[in-house]
């Protein structure tokens, strides 16, 4: 099994714990993956609101890398998976919009068509379709680990393109987390938006759902967050603090990325998983 | 096969929950379980609808925590998602609640009017005239043009959630962007600094206004294409919009995101400055190090190639 990596701008930034910590973990399981080469950022659910065209045609070029691999494409991050997969899902339905944005690649000397061969898929939805890559790798169950799953919003909406399980009633984190032997809990927060791409902009209100998605977790007996989403991971363990004073809440919970979750159960510790690099809640975190 | 439905009532400032059992027939909505209710179990309980044909948008509500149009929405479909015969139905989120399931639309309507809700017609149009546009320009907003008002795109609105006072419900926005992209309009920049003005950048993009829309409209789409307007028309000089072109001439400058940058580009370097200690706590753990150089893409020329080129070939399809 093998797939292009799109690791996305996050995981070669301040989330780089999350990439060392997918290649570890796919190391283990066997999944064979090979970063894109030369890719640009997504435009972070950002660049579409300044030049819509311009974020389309950026999105093509990756994904027609990874096409001239002859690999379909790994994300690992809510919003680029929602960028590609919307890139290619209008591509797909729109002959003239493909043709129009491959005469704008190539006239700008990019060296591969577009064609709509290479599917996007996600770290997560990876290990929901085969859970036989887990079959006898879990070494250390987590037994009596509460977990609480924080799918986030890009991976569920619009469910039109993202087209993984039910987007209004996701159950595949649960099924993964029971699969490693813990606990899913159920909280208040789990389909909340952590409201990250509006932290500038909204602020006072970004860190309130912050303090109330940890709070409620906690609330529930969670042991710890974990997200398939690196910019949650970021918006919940970097402003947990003032996420906590805005809703007068004491919890202290860890949020993990689900790459990290998925390697304490494959026996690895905290230090192989880059657990250091949090900012909040290290003391608290009871595996691995 | 019977299914419970606990309803949220409302009467008179009391709230309770109710339990009511309904015999599950094939094909029945959830509309009509409500219907047989009133007909047959308890007159009092008050809910919305009209046409029962996914037209009007009356009868919207809540099932276990998201909106529905009840007219169309099968009580077996709901079942299987949520592999219960409990189904639990509220009055739509981010509403204030009359009764039961009736929801108060005026203070909405009040809100739709922020953003000057009228084509404001082109000085060449005139009553003997009339005010014609082309199929072209039609297919421009029509989808937008579809919104029945049944406001399930503002019940699990998460910003609408945490503050309505400085952002607008999503199906004003597709109001808006309708007046906007609809050619007969003389004047779009009055409806777009009033959706700036009302909270256009403060959207959390989370997608669930589009995940609920029941006539397919993307409501989140919209506001993206509202943002976009606002740039072609120099609206752009807020935090939200900043943020946004920092990370679009990221794109350009390098191929990645520059993190350490992005705050100073959106937001000045006074205030940037003020989040010092939030840098700290991310130098400790190593998250951030402000002696690291920015990696450029090898491939930098071509992609600015990429963007200049889409950027014109968008200019020249307006």
């Amino acid at each position: 099994m093998k797939y292009a990596l799109f690791p996305g701008c996050v995981l070669e930034g301040a989330a780089a714990e999350a990439y060392t910590s997918l290649n570890k973990v796919c190391d283990k399981l066997g999944i064979e993956i090979e970063e894109i080469p030369n890719w640009t950022c997504c435009g972070a659910s950002h660049a579409q609101g300044v030049n819509d065209f311009a974020a389309l045609v950026i999105n093509a070029r990756n994904i027609s890398i990874a096409e001239n691999m002859g690999l379909d494409i790994m994300t690992v991050c809510n919003t680029c998976t929602l960028q590609l997969r919307t890139a290619k899902a209008r591509l797909d339905k729109d002959a003239k919009l493909k043709e129009k944005v491959n005469k704008v690649l190539k006239e700008s000397g990019h060296p591969y068509e577009y064609k709509g061969t290479s599917k996007v898929t996600h770290f997560l939805w990876i290990l929901d379709e085969h859970p036989e890559l887990l079959d006898g790798k879990v070494v250390n169950p987590l037994h009596g680990v509460k977990i609480a799953a924080y799918y986030g919003c890009h991976i569920l909406r619009p469910q039109e393109i993202m087209n993984h399980g039910d987007g209004k009633h996701p159950e595949y984190m649960e099924r993964l987390i029971r699969k490693l032997g813990a606990e899913p809990v159920w909280f208040d927060g789990s389909r909340k938006c952590c409201g990250f791409h509006a932290q500038l902009a909204a602020e006072h209100d970004v860190l309130t759902v912050t303090g109330q998605i940890v709070d409620s977790a906690g609330r529930a007996g969670a042991m710890a967050i974990a997200t398939p989403c690196p910019l949650c991971q970021m918006q919940l363990d970097m402003y947990e603090p003032e996420g906590r004073e805005a809703v007068h809440s004491q919890a202290e919970v860890p949020i993990l990325h689900l790459q990290q979750l998925v390697g304490f159960a494959l026996g690895m510790s905290k230090e192989d998983m880059g657990f250091d690099r949090h900012v909040s809640a290290q003391a608290k975190l009871k595996i691995g | 096969m019977d299914v419970k439905l606990r309803i949220h009532r409302f009467v008179e400032g009391r709230k309770w929950e109710q339990d009511y059992t309904v015999t599950l027939k094939t094909g029945m909505t959830v509309l009509e379980a409500l219907i047989e209710i009133k007909e047959k179990q308890d007159p009092t309980l008050s809910f919305t609808c009209s046409c029962r044909s996914s037209i009007c948008g009356a009868c919207a509500v809540r099932v276990n925590g998201n909106a529905e149009l009840a007219c169309e929405m099968l009580v077996e479909n709901l079942v299987k998602r949520y592999d219960t015969n409990e189904l639990i139905i509220e009055p739509l989120g981010n509403f204030k609640v009359i009764r039961d399931l009736v929801v108060d639309w005026d203070p909405k309507y009040a809100r739709i009017k922020k953003i000057k809700p009228v084509v404001q017609p082109k000085p060449e149009f005139s009553k003997e005239t009339g005010c014609k546009q082309s199929p072209e320009d039609f297919n421009k907003y029509k989808k937008y043009a579809g919104c029945i008002l049944c406001g399930s795109c503002v019940s699990e609105c998460n910003k609408n959630s945490l503050n309505q006072s400085d952002f607008l419900d999503p199906f004003v926005f597709v109001k808006a962007e309708k007046l906007v992209a609809d050619s007969r309009d003389k004047s779009p920049e009055e409806h777009l600094k009033a959706v700036v003005d009302a909270g256009l950048w403060r959207c959390f993009n989370c997608q669930e206004c589009t995940a609920k829309c029941p006539k397919g409209l993307d409501p989140a789409g919209a506001i993206e294409k509202l943002k976009e307007a606002t740039f072609a028309k120099k609206l752009d000089d807020n935090v939200g919009a900043r943020h946004a072109k920092a990370i679009y001439d990221d794109i350009s400058e390098s191929g990645t995101l520059d993190e350490s940058k992005l705050n100073i580009k959106s937001e000045g370097f006074l205030m940037a400055g003020l989040r010092a200690p939030m840098a700290l706590r991310l130098m400790r753990v190593g998250k951030m190090n402000p002696l690291d150089k920015h990696k450029v893409n090898p491939e930098i020329e071509t992609i600015r190639k990429i963007v200049k080129n889409a950027e014109a070939a968008a200019k020249e399809a307006e």
